[in-house]
C-alpha cells in the first residue's frame, strides 16, 4: 500500500463576479453569479514511503491546491484521497499528528511569543516526550543555527530565519510526511542549501516522505529524484527527473521545464515514461 | 485503536494541558505590555459601573418597574454580569472568525494540527482577564440579594452554577453560530454589534419588553435566559420557574445547533488563492 494515494483527485472553486453599481449590488444579492474554476482536475498521485517528491507548475497551476487537499485543509470536490491510512479531511485530527506543513508564504508558529514558546506549545500539542523533544531540537538547531533566533517572537524574524524556524517546528513530532509549498521562496542562496542540506539529512535519517513545491527548480536538482508537473489543474508528467533530461536531450533543467511550461512535448520518438498525453 | 475510555479521558487531560499553557504564554505576552493590560481590565470595571449607575438612577424616580424593584433589577444585572464574564473571557472573540480565519486564510494554520478547530480558535483568541465581570456580578448579587432579605438555601449554589454553565452555552452558542455564517460570507457580516446590543437586553426583566421582543429574546436569540431568567429563580421568585429551569436546556440545544452549523462551515473553508 502506498503512503499517499490520491484517485481522480479535484477541487473546483466557484468564482463570483460582482455586478457594477448600487442596482448591481442589489441584484447579487439575490442572484449571484459565478463561474467554476477547476483548479485541480482529476489527479492520480501515489508516493511511497520514503520519497522525496518535487512538485511544479507555472503559477496558479494547483499545487497550493493539491497541496491543501492532501493536508486535509480543503475537502475535495470529487476523487479520493487516502494519505498515511486517513482520509485527511476526514479524520483531521488524528491524521495531523503524522505530517508536517510549512508554508512558504505563512507562518504556522504564534506571530507574538519567542519561537521557543511556540517550540514548547507544539510539543504539547503533539505529545512529545522531552527527551525527544530536546534531543530533536539539538540536531535541528546544529544544521538550522536556530541558538540565535529562539527566543525572538516570530515577528521579529527576518523571512529566512522564520522558514528555518517553521520547518524545524513542522518536525518536532517526527511527522512520517512533510509537505512543503515554496520552502525555499525569498531566501539567499546560502539559506537555501542550508534547508536543502536539512531536508536530505532527515530524509536520510529518519525515512521522512518528503512532498515540495517550488519554483526554483535548484531544488528539484539538489533534492527530489522524482517530480510531478501539473499545468492547469492536470498532471502532465509525472515520472524522474533523469528520464526529463533523456527525453529532451537537454542538459538545463530550467530550459527543459520552460519548454514543457510552454506546452511543447518532447521529441516523439523518446516520448512515453511518465507522460501524461490525453 | 486504543481502549475507549482511558484514550478519551487522556483526551480530555491534553486538551486541558494545551490550555493550561495557552494561558501562560498569554499572560506571558500581555506582561510584556503590562499596562494595557491592566487599563483593558479598569476599563472593564467602568463599563460595569456606568451600567450599574443607569440602573440607580432610573430608580432613584420610580421605586419599581413593571413589578420589579431596584434590589431585583440589580442582582438580575449581576447575575447576567457571570455568564457575560465567561461570553467576555473565551467567546466574544469568536467574531474574528469570519475576517481574520476565514477571509485571510489563517484557518489553514488551525486546521493543520491535531486539536478541535473550534477549540484552537477559543483559547488562541481568548482574553481571560475579562473574566472580573463575574466578580463584580457575584459582589451585585450578595449586595442587593442582602438589601432585599433573600436567605439563601444549600441548593442555591449548586443550581446558580448549573444555570450560568447554560447560560455561558447559550452566548458560546450565539457566537457560534455567527462564527459560521462567516464560513459562507467569508468576511464580515456586521452583525456583530447588533447581536451584542440584543444579548445587553437579557439583563432586564422581560416584562418591560413588548411581546415580539420577548419572543426573539426567548425563542430565536436566546438572551432571556442568560440574564433575566435564571436570575429570578436564584432570588427565589418563582413565577418564571419553567424558562428558569430550561436554561441548561436551552443553552446546550443552541449550543450543539450552532456546532453543527460550524462543521458545515469548516467543510467550505477554502482559504486564499495566495
Ligand atoms: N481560495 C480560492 N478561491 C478561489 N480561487 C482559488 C482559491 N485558491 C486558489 N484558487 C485558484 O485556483 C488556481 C490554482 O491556485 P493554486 O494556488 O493552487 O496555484 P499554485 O500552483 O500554487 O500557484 P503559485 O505557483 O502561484 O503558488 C488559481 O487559478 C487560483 O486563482
Ligand atoms: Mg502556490
Amino acid at each position: 500500500m502506498k503512503l499517499i494515494e490520491a484517485r481522480g483527485l479535484t477541487k473546483e472553486f466557484r468564482i463570483f463576479s460582482r455586478s457594477e453599481g448600487v442596482m448591481g449590488a442589489f441584484r447579487d444579492l439575490f442572484h449571484r453569479r459565478y463561474r467554476i474554476l477547476r483548479a485541480v482536475d482529476g489527479i492520480d498521485f501515489a508516493v511511497d514511503r520514503g520519497e522525496m517528491v518535487g512538485y511544479i507548475g507555472a503559477n496558479g497551476a494547483g499545487k497550493s491546491t493539491t497541496i491543501k487537499m492532501l493536508t486535509g485543509i480543503l475537502v475535495p470536490t470529487a476523487g479520493t484521497v487516502s494519505v498515511n491510512g486517513y482520509v485527511p479531511h476526514k479524520d483531521r485530527e488524528s491524521y495531523t499528528r503524522g505530517i508536517g506543513v510549512v508554508f512558504g508564504q505563512r507562518s504556522q508558529l504564534w506571530w507574538d511569543i519567542a519561537v521557543i514558546e511556540s517550540f514548547k506549545l507544539l510539543r504539547r500539542i503533539y505529545d512529545v516526550p522531552r527527551e525527544d523533544f530536546r534531543r530533536r531540537l539539538q540536531q535541528f538547531d546544529d544544521i538550522l543555527g536556530l541558538s540565535g533566533l529562539l527566543n525572538l517572537p516570530v515577528r521579529k524574524l527576518s523571512l529566512g530565519q522564520r522558514m528555518r524556524c517553521d520547518l524545524a517546528a513542522a518536525l518536532l513530532h517526527n511527522p512520517a510526511i512533510l509537505f512543503l509549498d515554496e520552502p525555499t521562496i525569498g531566501l539567499d542562496v546560502l539559506a537555501k542549501s542550508k534547508i536543502r542540506e536539512f531536508l536530505k539529512e532527515i530524509n536520510n535519517e529518519y525515512k521522512t516522505t518528503v512532498i515540495l513545491t517550488t519554483h526554483d527548480l535548484g531544488d528539484i536538482e539538489a533534492l527530489c529524484p522524482r517530480v510531478a508537473i501539473i499545468d492547469r489543474g492536470k498532471m502532465l508528467y509525472d515520472g524522474s527527473v533523469d528520464n526529463l533530461y533523456s527525453q529532451w536531450g537537454q542538459d538545463k533543467l530550467e530550459d527543459i521545464v520552460k519548454r514543457i511550461y510552454m506546452g511543447q512535448k518532447p521529441t516523439s520518438g523518446s516520448a512515453g515514461g511518465g507522460w501524461d498525453i490525453g | 485503536m486504543a481502549m475507549k475510555l482511558p484514550s478519551s479521558s487522556k483526551t480530555a487531560a491534553r486538551y486541558l494541558t494545551i490550555f493550561i499553557h495557552y494561558l501562560a504564554q498569554y499572560i506571558k505576552t500581555k506582561m510584556a505590555y503590562r499596562w494595557d493590560f491592566f487599563i483593558h481590565i479598569f476599563t472593564e470595571f467602568l463599563q460595569q459601573s456606568v451600567s450599574l449607575i443607569f440602573i440607580l438612577i432610573i430608580f432613584s424616580k420610580v421605586p419599581a418597574i413593571q413589578g420589579w424593584t431596584r434590589d431585583q433589577v440589580l442582582f438580575i444585572y449581576g447575575f447576567f454580569l457571570v455568564p457575560f464574564g465567561i461570553y467576555s473571557g473565551f467567546f466574544n472573540h469568536l467574531f474574528d472568525v469570519p475576517e481574520k480565519y476565514v477571509l485571510q486564510g489563517e484557518f489553514d494554520r488551525i486546521l493543520v494540527r491535531p486539536i478541535n478547530a473550534w477549540y484552537q480558535v477559543v483559547v488562541e483568541t481568548m482574553r481571560p482577564e475579562l473574566l472580573v465581570s463575574m466578580i463584580v456580578g457575584i459582589i451585585i448579587m450578595i449586595h442587593s440579594g442582602s438589601r432585599m432579605g433573600l436567605v439563601p438555601v444549600w441548593w442555591d449554589i449548586p443550581l446558580a452554577a448549573v444555570l450560568v454553565a447554560g447560560a455561558a452555552l447559550v452566548y458560546a452558542g450565539v457566537y457560534t453560530f455567527l462564527a459560521s455564517l462567516g464560513f459562507w460570507t467569508e468576511g464580515n457580516l456586521g452583525l456583530m454589534p447588533m447581536v451584542y446590543n440584543l444579548s445587553q437586553y437579557g439583563r432586564y426583566p422581560m416584562t418591560i419588553y413588548r411581546g415580539p421582543v420577548r419572543f426573539l429574546l426567548t425563542w430565536i436569540l436566546p438572551f432571556a435566559f442568560v440574564g433575566f431568567y435564571p436570575a429570578t429563580i436564584v432570588m427565589h421568585r418563582y413565577e418564571y420557574m419553567g424558562y428558569a429551569l430550561l436554561t441548561p436546556v436551552v443553552g446546550i440545544v443552541s449550543f450543539v445547533i450552532a456546532y453543527l452549523f460550524w462543521e458545515a462551515g469548516v467543510k467550505r473553508y477554502r482559504g486564499t488563492g495566495s
